[in-house]
């Protein structure tokens, strides 16, 4: 009797286990197919420089066409007869360009001559029909990517891509019975589990497909349980699907080292990072070392520790050839090559994290973080690797010379750059510190420091509105000044050189960056309106309306102060700044555009006139010097910048085709010993020159008229003054009188002729 | 509902008419531009501005702009490619732009007059459209 109760309660304990398991396959059996079907696998967002544009007529330096083409990988050859190589020979580039889609559609694989006379584009022809082309890109070079968690990055491949060698390595090195097998193999999982009961490390013993299932459902811990979910999902994932659908995904998933703080997964991607080629192009030598480094991707790391890589790598070969999945000759072949490793690891932490930084903040004002990381993004960025190299080169460049120079303490000075397009809203480059491939403080967008005499040109714009009241001739009083103000302490602001220079003319209170009469002008016209004139030039952050304000006692950062300088140099016109251009999907269709927008929100001859003036700093005030740098024909406008006890040193400026603004100082804001012009500013010419910039003419608006201005008097002068400019006037505010030294008018001058013919009065 | 865009469908017709009726200018006659690429460009815009693809049109403007930026004739066509995106605003500051570059080629000065003139009447500013229209005379 109690035997059989005994005997019953064990059949529907059973039976009640048997449901539990059936219930828990079930929900494996769920998860499993969920997540191996809904799963794809995160791709990071990719971004790209500005493509190079290609035509008969454009400013390019062979050496720099030539650097761009080494950014991006192509390998020099006599006869470039595939896509990706290149040559150059005298004054001629012939390049096979590679096939890529852009935002407005594919562009084919072209081989094309590049011809160059004097620093400009003279020829552009198909190699193929030897006809003329208009315009042709080459494709963007890659700068970064934002990458998914763990920063995992790879790029998929399809399991026709995969040649052989690569199959036949994974099945003899990880998984021989891998074809044969239901997704387990029961003398592996023996021996691990008899190894994790004597306590020993588990090694192998596991499938293509149930390392697929660790790597993909499960924590890294080593427990039963783990074991035990890891075998029945292995069966499971080999019970819906085929060998293929595994051995692909498998191909897909793999980790296989490391660069930077990103992670290489993948085949597709392992082939690009090591070789620099497609996987369609590994050979087998180069399939047996990928396969080898599976085993410890770090250990085998063929860049580190080459001879163990090759090593391991002839281990695969010899394997192979002992399962017979390569002959002997095969194996022989290549038995004595070298690993034959690029050069070149690649782009995995960003060759420049400061822009790609700024890419990465204005993309997630439109774009969640989490399809940022995963959807395979591919972004077009402004990026002009050209100005990029060049400002990345001038600041650690210089900063290492001034420290040397002044004998300054080493790493005493940090600096930032932003350049940006002046003709449109396009940033060109952005250098966050003196080593530009560290990912740290980025002072170009985050570092807050006062702009000192920056700020002056909003005042001098504002005066320069009311042409009724100002001109660049109006005299300005620069002695002593006490303002008092409600509240706050008298304030009696100094000039740099500790004087008092009287009377002044407008443009020269600014070329001479005199802090008195910019002040006395400032409270004249008001601060809230020098104020407004800063937020019209697109300076967005609210600034105190106190008198110190019109002397730069403003934080902003270098790009705030690119912003400001950049409609200044478009003639009035505000236009955001902006670091992308499109945006693509993973396959490559348009996703949105970043259009061009302007607004005009400085009248056209103040603008000019400001312009105007600045270009006179250079010319004959606080930044003369730049003509060690940059030739005067340039006639590049700026302004410096010094602050207190010497702890900012400023310089924005602007060519007729690029705006810079360079911060130099000290990020603890100690002393730098350095003005406007004796630091940030050797940075801006030092960097310019490299960028051929193009000479700033603006276009003269219709009510601004030229008026030759005698030097002495600020009145009219006429070929009998000596010393004399012209200058340009809003119309009806040109002096009406005529200089001493100028013949009082038409009239006088026949009566004086007469004089000088008749001999007496 | 769809009364309304029947009616705007309609209006874009004849915004667009009245574009191609005044397409006969002399400075329209002139080439763009004295350089292939940007020729090649302009092209592509214009007939991507006559099927409607404006972001098409102003994507291959744009890059025209970036080959030629004191180019006022392919500012007046972004201005055109924003008009027709019925973004006055936007059109009406391009087609200063234009005018920044524009120099004595009046006969660009007085279309770009003429579409200030149109934004400014489309946003209500009737004073501003008259004296505009001024301008253009």
């Amino acid at each position: 009797m109690s035997g059989a109760i005994t005997f019953k309660r064990l059949r529907v304990t059973l039976l009640l286990l048997m449901l539990a398991l059936a219930g828990y396959l079930v929900y494996l059996d769920y998860t499993v197919r969920q997540q191996f079907e809904g799963r794809r696998f995160a791709l990071p967002a990719r971004v790209y420089a500005r493509p190079l544009e290609l035509f008969v007529g454009k400013t390019l330096e062979p050496e720099h066409l030539a650097a761009e083409l080494k950014m991006m990988r192509y390998s020099a050859n006599d006869d470039p007869a595939k896509p990706g190589q290149y040559a150059y020979k005298g004054n001629t580039v012939s390049i096979y360009i590679r096939d890529f889609v852009f935002w407005d559609g594919a562009q084919p694989a072209r081989r094309i001559s590049v011809n160059f006379g004097r620093g400009v584009i003279t020829g552009l022809t198909d190699f193929h029909s030897g006809k003329n082309i208009d315009l042709t890109r080459l494709e963007p070079v890659p700068i970064g990517g934002i990458y998914p968690a763990h920063n995992e990055d790879r790029v998929l491949v399809r399991l026709e891509q995969v040649p052989n060698s690569v199959v036949n390595a994974l099945i003899a090195i990880e998984d021989h019975k891998f074809y044969s097998h239901w997704g387990i193999d029961p003398r592996g999982i023996a021996r691990a589990i008899y190894t994790m009961i004597t306590g020993q490390r588990v090694h192998g013993g596991s499938t293509l497909t149930q390392q697929l299932v660790k790597n993909f459902f499960l924590t890294p811990e080593r427990t039963i349980t783990r074991k035990f979910n890891e075998i029945l999902m292995a069966l499971l994932l080999e019970l819906h699907y085929d060998k293929r659908d595994i051995l692909e995904t498998y191909i897909n998933e793999v980790y296989l080292g490391q660069d930077g703080n990103r992670a290489i997964h993948g085949f597709g991607l392992a082939s690009r990072f090591y070789f620099n080629r497609g996987i369609e192009q590994l050979e087998l030598h180069q399939s047996a070392l990928l396969v080898g480094m599976l085993k410890g991707p770090t250990y085998f790391d063929p860049r580190r520790h080459p001879e163990r890589a090759l090593e391991r790598r002839n281990l695969v070969l010899a394997e192979m050839q002992r399962q017979g999945l390569v002959s002997q000759m095969e194996k022989d072949a290549v038995r004595y090559r070298g690993l034959d490793i690029s050069d070149n690891p690649g782009v995995g932490a960003s060759a420049h994290p400061a822009f790609l930084e700024l890419v990465h903040r204005q993309l997630r004002r439109d774009y969640f973080e989490s399809d940022l990381r995963s959807e395979g993004l591919q972004i077009f960025t402004t990026l002009d690797p050209i100005a990029q190299v060049a400002a990345e080169r001038s600041l650690s460049r210089r900063l290492d010379q001034i420290e040397r120079a002044r004998r300054l303490p080493t790493n005493l000075l940090e600096g930032a750059i932003v350049v940006t397009s002046a003709l449109n809203n396009e940033i060109h480059a952005i250098v966050g510190g003196r080593r530009p491939r560290f990912e740290g403080f980025n002072r170009a967008l985050d570092a807050e420091r006062q702009i000192g005499s920056l700020m002056k040109p909003a005042v001098y714009l504002t005066a320069l509105s009311k042409p009724d009241r100002y001109s660049l001739v109006t005299p300005i009083d620069d002695s002593k000044l006490v303002w008092k103000e409600a509240g706050t302490d008298d304030w009696s602001p100094d000039n740099y050189d500790k004087e008092f220079h009287g009377q002044v003319p407008l443009r020269l209170a600014l070329a001479h960056s005199y802090n008195v009469s910019t002040a006395r002008l400032g409270l004249e016209l008001g601060v809230d309106e020098v104020i407004e004139t800063a937020h019209l030039l697109g300076v967005e952050r609210e600034m105190a309306p106190f008198a110190s304000t019109l002397l730069g006692t403003v934080n902003l950062t270098p790009l705030e102060v690119a912003q400001m300088y950049h409609t200044l140099a478009t003639g009035g016109f505000h236009m955001r700044l902006s670091a992308i251009r499109e945006v693509l999907t993973a396959d490559g269709k348009p996703l949105q555009r970043y259009p061009l927008k302007v607004e005009q929100t400085i009248g056209a001859a103040p603008a000019y006139l400001i312009t105007a003036a600045l270009q006179d700093v250079v010319r004959e005030g606080t930044a003369r010097r730049l003509n060690q740098y940059v030739l005067p024909d340039i006639h590049a406008a700026g302004k410096t910048g010094t602050t207190d006890e010497l702890r900012d040193s400023w310089f924005a400026g602007y060519t007729g085709d690029r705006v810079a603004v360079v911060w130099v100082g000290n990020d603890e804001n100690k002393n730098t010993r350095l003005t406007g012009s004796s630091g940030a500013m050797t940075v801006w010419g030092d960097m310019m020159a490299q960028l051929n910039p193009e000479p700033l003419i603006p276009p003269q608006p219709e009510n601004v008229e030229r008026v030759r201005i005698d030097v002495a008097s600020g009145l009219r002068a006429d070929k009998e003054c000596a010393n004399s400019v012209e200058l340009p006037f809003i119309q009806g505010s040109a002096p009406e009188k005529s200089a001493p030294c100028a013949s009082p008018s038409a009239g006088g001058k026949i009566r004086n002729w007469f004089q000088r013919v008749i001999g007496k009065d | 509902m769809k009364q309304s865009t029947c009616l705007r469908v309609l209006m874009t017709f004849v915004v667009v008419g009245m574009l191609s009726a005044c397409a006969t200018t002399p400075f329209e006659e002139s080439p763009v531009s004295g350089n292939p690429a940007v020729i090649a460009l302009a092209d592509t815009a214009r007939n991507d501005i006559d099927a409607y693809r404006y972001a098409q049109a102003a994507a291959s403007l744009e890059r025209a702009l970036r080959i030629e930026p004191r180019n006022a004739r392919l500012w007046y066509e972004l201005a055109r490619v924003r008009l027709g995106q019925e973004d006055y605003p936007q059109a009406e500051n391009l087609a200063k732009r234009s005018n920044s570059y524009a120099a004595d080629d009046t006969a660009l000065r007085k279309a770009n007059w003429k579409l200030i003139a149109e934004c400014r009447r489309e946003l209500g500013d009737l004073a501003g459209a008259e004296a505009a229209l001024q301008k253009a005379k």
